[in-house]
């Protein structure tokens, strides 16, 4: 076992940790029915890896009833970003873990319904009173009966009722999950997985209560790593793919069209294998894009014409297909896409290449492919990188967005004055107040936007729905379209009604595909122009720099704000510019 | 053998392995807590690739006990 992946690394890396000055920070709790030694300083140093302060609550063994009831317990005092309820069969069935088989039939429907609402209850309560997201694991179905083979006999037996017992949950919290506040964790998968033998180490349990053995405690940090990178805000969009032995075995321009292994036979097939994989991840919202060293009409006729290829040139946001480096490749690819470096995944085979961007690039996160292609969709599967708390419908629709982008492209290149380039665009925005539908889309955008936003403030579901809900607050969307296609919902602001004389702008941002357009201009035009017709003489706001955001440096005084102390301020008795080459339309 | 286990218990307590002799126990030795040393059985069995029974885990007082068992399940000569 590699060094990177075992426990001991984790407990002894977590002792010298320094994650001071690290501007991401998140508070994440434990509470167990069982010994959980390990997972805590396993989950630092992963955060850690990737620029996060993660900062522990552990509850006491086996407290969680009374760390979530008691509203003074030591969990409501930590304030938690993410809680995980780690709960686990033998705990919840107590005797009956053994002895199920002697309950009579009748009693059994009862049996279940109050370990239902015990657990209902747990975060019922806790969605009431915290903040937090709540990730709680399924029960593990048992993989033993003493009816053996016969246990078909059994009517509502211990696996029927532990697997009763997790669908109720798991239906009733996507009925909860219009707040994305619950999420259910389907431990199962890390047994299928991993299987029980190597998960359940009876010598660890009878000595100390371990109900996940420690060799084990590393790969389950893992699973739970995707709720941490989705509620941090850092996953990534984009996949940057090689061609020649990453999406097709062997090397085009030398093996020719016909030789290439991509198909039916052993190397071809865990090819084919990757690349549906990635179409499948393409049609949730997670970008491709080529850089690969070929000539370009070889690599383009495969892309086009070769029968078992999956991915298409309509899959592939942007493809640099030529001689160039690979880093100058990338940054462009970054540029064209408007996504940002750390938000990409790099993906070849030639560890010279892998070596070379990770140097050159360091926010890009490289995968070490192995030579051995059988592993290239396994590696891809593992990975929690592109893990949201919900996938959007912006999610599913955005490779046309971005199919629709390249040829937006295409036209402005055409096109030389860009004025007339906006005008042939045919642009409408459809500007709209938050509702159900839109919440969950724009909590995501303000934790992902970086480039356009003026204050960077992160936002998460239930917060944006408090804002909806407050009448100090005005909170609207923008959806754009133009003769492309439509764009969803790409831009939000939200401003707090100071008083009757002057309002405030707590955000506003745009994402980054869309930006240079006049968009901008024209969000800012309706809020100045309703402040304005509500009797509004000033607004305000502030520009909060960061690391990214300087394409939004200027954009207060190119709208005629004047700078007073570090606010930017706009009288509206001052001329209100407004872009001409945009359709508005309003949905109030 | 011995070697390679007090290499194991070195990185696994993460301390240099010339502090480790048949003498280090949990009451001399600072980094030995009761939940690492789950984790160097494992390691152990891992790396040495035998299994400690139940009892014998519980016997185990200072490293000088995991060489008496190693000779019990013929890891290392008498």
């Amino acid at each position: 076992m590699k060094n990177e992946e075992n426990l001991a690394y984790f407990l002894n890396e977590a002792k010298t940790i320094k994650t001071r000055g690290l501007e991401k920070k998140l508070r994440v709790a434990f509470l167990a029915s069982f010994s959980i030694n390990g997972l805590e300083e396993t989950m630092r140093v992963k955060c850690f890896q990737k620029g996060i302060e993660c900062i522990t609550y552990v509850a006491d063994y086996n407290q969680y009833n009374q760390e979530i009831l008691n509203h003074d317990s030591e969990l409501y005092q930590f304030r938690p970003d993410i809680t995980f309820l780690i709960l686990d069969t033998r705990h919840i069935l107590g005797e009956y873990f053994f002895s199920w088989h002697t309950v009579p039939h009748d009693e059994k429907p009862k049996f279940v319904e109050d370990k239902i609402n015990e657990i209902k209850k747990l975060y019922n309560t806790f969605e009431k009173n915290l903040e937090s997201k709540l990730v709680i694991t399924s029960l593990q179905i048992p993989s033993y009966s003493s009816y053996g083979i016969s246990k078909q006999q059994e009517i509502r037996g211990l696996k029927e009722i532990v697997s009763e017992i997790n669908n109720k949950l798991f239906n009733h919290c996507s009925e909860l999950h219009t707040n994305h506040q619950i999420f259910i964790y389907d431990f199962n998968e890390f047994i299928s997985k991993f299987g029980e033998k190597n998960i359940f180490n009876y010598k660890q349990f009878f000595s100390g209560d371990i109900k996940i053995s420690t060799e084990y405690i590393p790969k389950f940090v893992n699973e739970l790593m995707g709720y941490v990178y989705a509620i941090s805000g850092i996953t990534k969009k984009c996949i940057i793919l090689d061609l020649d032995n990453t999406l097709w075995g062997g090397i085009v321009g030398e093996d020719g069209f016909d030789n290439i292994k991509l198909g039916d036979n052993p190397v071809g097939r865990s090819f084919v294998e990757f690349q549906k994989r990635l179409l499948a991840l393409n049609q949730r919202g997670i970008i491709l894009a080529i850089n690969s060293k070929n000539n370009l009409e070889d690599a383009i006729e495969v892309i086009q014409k070769h029968p078992n290829m999956i991915l298409r040139e309509d899959n592939f946001a942007c493809m640099k297909i030529n001689w160039d480096d690979k880093v100058v490749n990338l940054q462009k690819i970054s540029e064209e896409l408007n996504i940002g470096l750390d938000s990409m995944v790099f993906f070849d085979d030639d560890p010279i290449n892998q070596e070379y961007v990770r140097e050159s690039l360091p926010e890009v996160l490289v995968i070490d492919l192995p030579k051995d292609s059988s592993q290239y969709a396994p590696i891809l599967t593992e990975m929690k990188e592109f893990d949201v708390l919900k996938i959007t419908e912006e999610d599913t629709k955005r490779s046309g967005m971005y199919l629709g982008q390249k040829k937006r492209k295409e036209l402005e290149n055409k096109v030389s004055d860009f004025n007339e380039f906006l005008k042939q665009m045919n642009i409408e925005i459809n500007i709209q107040k938050a509702n159900s539908f839109s919440i969950p889309r724009i909590s995501q955008l303000t934790l992902k936007t970086n480039q356009f936003n003026l204050t960077t403030r992160r936002y998460q579901e239930d917060e944006v729905s408090k804002f909806a809900l407050s009448d100090d607050k005005i909170i609207e969307c923008v959806k754009v379209s133009d003769k492309f296609g439509d764009n969803g919902i790409t831009g939000t602001y939200i401003i707090e009604k100071k008083d009757n004389e002057e309002w405030i702008i707590d955000t506003f941002l745009l994402s980054c595909r869309i930006m240079g357009r006049g968009v901008e201009e024209i969000m800012m035009n309706q809020i100045l122009e309703k402040a304005k017709s509500s009797g509004i003489k000033r607004i305000k706001g502030e520009f909060i720099p960061t690391a990214k955001n300087k394409p939004a440096a200027n954009f207060y005084e190119q709208l005629g704000f004047k700078k007073e102390n570090e606010f930017w301020v706009f009288n509206t008795d001052d001329t209100i510019k407004k872009p001409d080459h945009i359709k508005v339309i309003k949905n109030d | 053998m011995t070697e390679k286990l007090y290499q194991i218990i070195s990185k696994v307590f993460n301390i240099d392995s010339s502090k480790i002799n048949d003498e280090t126990n949990s009451e001399n030795l600072e980094e030995w807590d009761s939940f690492n040393f789950y984790v160097l059985l494992d390691e152990i069995e891992n790396e040495f690739n035998m299994k400690f029974d139940l009892d014998e885990t519980l016997e185990i007082k200072k490293i000088g006990d995991i060489k008496k068992i190693f000779v019990k399940h013929g890891v290392i000569p008498e």
